[in-house]
């Protein structure tokens, strides 16, 4: 369960820092939009799906990680068409396309880990105002990993127990069941967390 | 931050991460199926309240971010950051915090059922579809250059199902403040 | 070790969940036993400061649970009766190790002593696995060494075999045999605590009765069976 999206590798890509690919995407978003020109921008789109294949992630893989994206994209483009002109629709298609190429080429080639190790960092600052702790974030993090299977567990044996007592079976209404047991064991959870001093400051 | 609203947060996190993993639901009247992850801005700001709803968000976002998959049909990663549904995203951070400052304010645990319902639902259109579309839609005419009301328009299709999803969503936040309270009150 | 009540009672709101209660306890195996809502739990709850005192104080080893607060959560370790609730990173090992980061520790140390736990514990096999994929005894294990790795002179266990199967029942009584810290252990399993030095029986908030195993027990069936 919440098997991360990154792919195995030891490309280039795979061995720049995550501070690097952060940056580069970002420059990117910046640059797509200095220019209107669909032949500039169609060039990125192909620049970018090159360096995503280069990342090891198999064609039919990538195809179900980029559908829904796209799919957006192509909706908002269409209407840009509609509502704008044709080329003004190609244009955004062609921005947020090389955006999404080039961010699922840094999900694909950084592990989850390094990729918090360097949002940590980024924290920092922010940490030293006293805004947030660094520490807290990643134990949020850990809690989020260690009980999805719980919850989702849990919510097989609520719609076991309905099923078994003959009543239909009603995602909606086992939601806030479902909920309520979740939320109840956060006080013994707390409690634990403090026993063994996992939050010193 | 106490421990407790440290974990309560986690928690709902982790709770609407498994709401995207239950199948959605197809209703005969609404056109596209309902997931029931598409109804946690509303539920955590109903159920948890603005501040830990909105840090509930933040850290799903966080997640999102760092490429796991945990939004509902497995989607994660910058990819679904970077397109130009981005200002959804965005929104429902606030529309979180909005939500739960709503409901914070006008659900008491002492008022009958029905008022509490109507509280919940009245603040997850508030938050949950006002906000939502508003910054949505802002991020949108900004990137395409569509413009406002034109962008905006495009948000008729899922008004229907998310008025629904405000109905389901209020009735589930009473059950929980019936069996479980959380929610800050203020005055 | 030595653990202290002075004229401690606890409250919560108008229920008196311990009634004012002096005891020293010195014994290296100490077994507390009750019906359910005697105030056991939240003895055990008061020794490591989980539960503040209403009146009076409660030190462990000379320090105030009130006072010094973090110095007594280092040096007693407490095991929950639900201890899948207190793991909470998915990894095992992670977990383990979650104690000593955040204490400081170096990582090269931090790594050497969680090895070293799990060896202890015959479960070195388990160190990748995910925590959710445990079954009870393991579970019941990994608590123990996750509170085991930061080295507290006092363990409490409430209802460390509730729940599990005979096999891993005497896993987890021979693990707790095999330990060089004192233990408390809040159990209904009479069979458990009948080789411990000393057992105490609370009744409806109070210490009804205090000495070797075989009186305590006979105390109890007649409070219980009543």
């Amino acid at each position: 369960m919440l098997k991360s999206l990154h792919v195995e590798g030891a490309t280039l890509l795979h061995r720049l820092s995550v501070r690097t690919k952060l940056a580069v995407l970002f420059v990117a978003s910046l640059a797509v939009f200095l220019t209107v020109d669909p032949f500039v921008l169609g060039g990125a789109v192909l620049l970018s799906a090159l360096v995503f294949a280069t990342v090891g992630v198999s064609f039919s893989e990538g195809l179900s990680r980029l559908a829904w994206p796209l799919v957006s994209i192509g909706l908002v483009a269409g209407a840009t068409a509609f509502f704008e002109t044709p080329v003004h629709g190609l244009v955004v298609l062609f921005r947020f396309a090389t955006l999404i190429l080039l961010a699922a080429t840094v999900t694909a080639s950084t592990e989850v880990g390094d990729f918090m190790e360097e949002i940590t960092r980024l924290m920092m600052p922010f940490e030293r105002l006293g805004l947030v702790n660094a520490a807290d974030i990643g134990l949020a993090l850990g809690l989020v990993l260690r009980f999805v299977p719980e919850i989702s567990t849990r919510y097989e044996s609520l719609r076991e127990a309905h099923a078994a007592r003959g009543l239909p079976v009603r995602p909606l209404k086992m939601l806030a069941p479902l909920i309520i047991l979740t939320l109840k064991d956060a006080d013994m959870i707390a409690m634990a967390i403090d026993a063994r001093g996992l939050r010193r400051h | 931050m106490s421990t407790r609203d440290l974990v309560l947060t986690a928690l709902f996190t982790a709770i609407i991460i498994v709401l995207g993993i239950i199948p959605p639901i197809t209703l005969a009247f609404v056109p596209v199926p309902i997931t029931a992850q598409s109804m946690g801005v509303m539920l955590a700001g109903c159920i948890i309240g603005a501040k830990r709803g909105a840090l509930a968000y933040l850290l799903l976002i966080l997640m999102v971010a760092v490429g796991l998959p945990v939004l509902s049909g497995g989607r994660g990663g910058l990819a679904v950051l970077a397109g130009p549904t981005g200002g959804y995203i965005a929104g429902w951070v606030v529309g979180t915090f909005v939500t739960g400052l709503v409901a914070e304010r006008i659900v008491r645990e002492t008022q009958g059922g029905a008022r509490q319902i109507a509280g919940f639902f009245l603040a997850s259109i508030i938050g949950g579809i006002g906000v939502v579309y508003l910054m949505g839609t802002i991020w949108l005419a900004i990137n395409t250059g569509m413009g406002f009301v034109a962008a905006l328009s495009a948000n008729a299709v899922f008004l229907p199902g998310d008025i629904l999803k405000a109905g389901i969503a209020a009735l589930a936040a009473r059950a929980v403040l019936v069996g479980y309270p959380l929610l800050p009150q203020r005055s | 070790m030595e653990i202290r009540f002075a004229d401690c009672s606890i409250r919560y709101g108008e229920t008196v969940a311990l009634h004012p209660l002096d005891l020293a306890l010195t014994e290296r195996r100490i077994g507390v036993i009750g019906l359910n809502g005697s105030g056991k739990t939240t003895f055990a709850r008061a020794i490591n400061g989980l539960v503040k005192p209403s009146q009076g104080h409660v030190t462990v080893n000379g320090l105030d649970t009130v006072a010094d607060g973090p110095a007594v959560l280092g040096t007693v370790g407490f095991i929950f009766q639900n201890p899948q609730n207190q793991l909470i990173l998915p990894i095992v090992a992670d977990d383990i190790a979650l104690g000593l980061k955040s204490r400081g520790v170096g990582k090269a140390e931090v790594a050497a002593r969680v090895e070293g736990i799990l060896m202890r514990f015959g479960i070195e096999h388990l160190a990748r696995r995910r925590v959710h994929a445990l079954s009870g005894g393991e579970t019941q294990l990994v608590a123990m060494a996750s509170v085991l790795v930061t080295e507290p002179d006092i363990l409490i266990l409430d209802e460390p075999t509730n729940q599990l199967d005979l096999k891993n029942r005497k896993r987890v009584i021979d693990t707790l045999a095999s330990l060089d810290e004192a233990a408390i252990v809040v159990s209904h399993d009479l069979s458990l605590i009948e080789s411990f030095e000393r057992v105490l029986l609370f009744h409806e908030g109070r210490l009804i009765a205090d000495g070797i195993p075989g009186d305590v027990v006979k105390a109890y069936e007649a409070v219980a069976l009543c």
